[in-house]
């Protein structure tokens, strides 16, 4: 098998959750979103890394 | 005083939107990403079926100075499409919502305006790009030798150069342009038609922002800083404070005539 060395990848995976937590923690938060907010959080969570900084460049309605 | 003011808001509204959070992530991911799987590449051809039987293929030994070439590449790439991203709306989105006039109501001088929002951007985009090399320099002396703080010092102040251009020239574009799409259109635009001039006329320009990257790839290699480095430094400085300079004046006579 595959021998991977966990702690070299484990900081990457440490960051790609918390910026997975930190946009579900803002969209649970915020009011309103561009398009519907339950169709963000399948995006957030499942495409990850990229789907929560779509989530932030045009997801976040800015007022 | 009023310029601390505007700071200050900007500071707080990067800090809200999260801003200050999701683009250090992102450009830590962005600049680790490359030496990882390029170390892991033998690990990641074999998992996907593997070589065919027979098949040599040499794997290069790759040099520290190689890898965070590599990073920067990235960073170059997707890197510079974060920050047009981030930075797109930012006076185009505020005139839109009307922002901007309840803050220009007020005696307020459309250059702190500009400025403000500059220096706040620059730092976000500074401290993300000292993050991301930091991370990706920690890794290339693990896995592939060393590389001295001097160098990594050298990669960040020169390479941060380049991204104050795209931060300046993203603002310009938005006292231009209203909309945000057209903003980031243009910016990318610009940076293309700069490097595909820079190419054409290369004997001439010896000094053209993006000559950035090659120049610190040489510097790495040489090991000592050339002067070239410091000039296109300082040229790409000049442009940027320039394009600030424009964007104050452009911004002000627009808003006038509004």
């Amino acid at each position: 098998m595959v021998d991977i060395n966990w702690a070299l990848i484990a900081p990457i995976l440490i960051i790609e959750f918390i910026l997975l937590l930190v946009a579900i923690v803002d969209l649970v938060k915020v009011k309103e979103t561009n398009g519907p907010k339950w169709l963000w959080a399948i995006i957030i969570v499942l495409v990850s890394i990229l789907g929560p900084v779509l989530y932030f460049i045009i997801g976040r309605r800015s007022r | 005083m009023q310029w601390m003011t505007l700071f200050q808001k900007e500071l707080l509204e990067n800090w809200r939107n999260k801003k200050w959070i999701w683009v250090p992530l992102v450009i830590i991911l962005l600049s680790v990403m490359d030496p990882l799987t390029t170390y892991y590449l033998p690990q990641i051809i074999d998992s996907v079926g593997g070589m065919p039987e027979g098949a040599v293929f040499e794997i290069p030994e790759m040099e520290p100075a190689q890898v965070i070439m590599m990073s920067l590449s990235q960073l170059s790439s997707l890197g510079v499409l974060v920050v047009v991203l981030v930075l797109m709306g930012t006076i185009a989105g505020e005139r839109k919502s009307g922002v901007s006039e309840l803050v220009l109501v007020k005696p307020v001088s459309y250059m702190n305006y500009i400025s403000a929002k500059w220096v706040s951007y620059l730092l976000l985009v500074w401290v993300s790009l000292f993050l991301g090399l930091l991370v990706s320099w920690y890794y290339i002396n693990i896995l592939f030798g060393t590389l001295t703080i001097g160098e990594f010092l050298t990669v960040f102040f020169f390479y941060g150069m380049w991204l104050t251009l795209v931060v300046s020239l993203t603002i310009f574009y938005n006292t231009v342009f209203k909309s945000a799409g057209l903003v980031a259109f243009f910016t990318i635009l610009t940076i293309m038609v700069m490097s595909i001039i820079t190419q054409i006329f290369q004997h001439v320009l010896d000094w053209s922002p993006n000559n950035l990257s090659s120049y610190i790839l040489e510097s790495l290699s040489s090991g000592e800083i050339s002067s070239e480095l410091f000039a296109t430094a300082g040229v790409t400085l000049i442009l940027s404070i320039l394009l600030i300079f424009l964007s104050g004046l452009i911004f002000k006579r627009k808003e006038m005539a509004v």
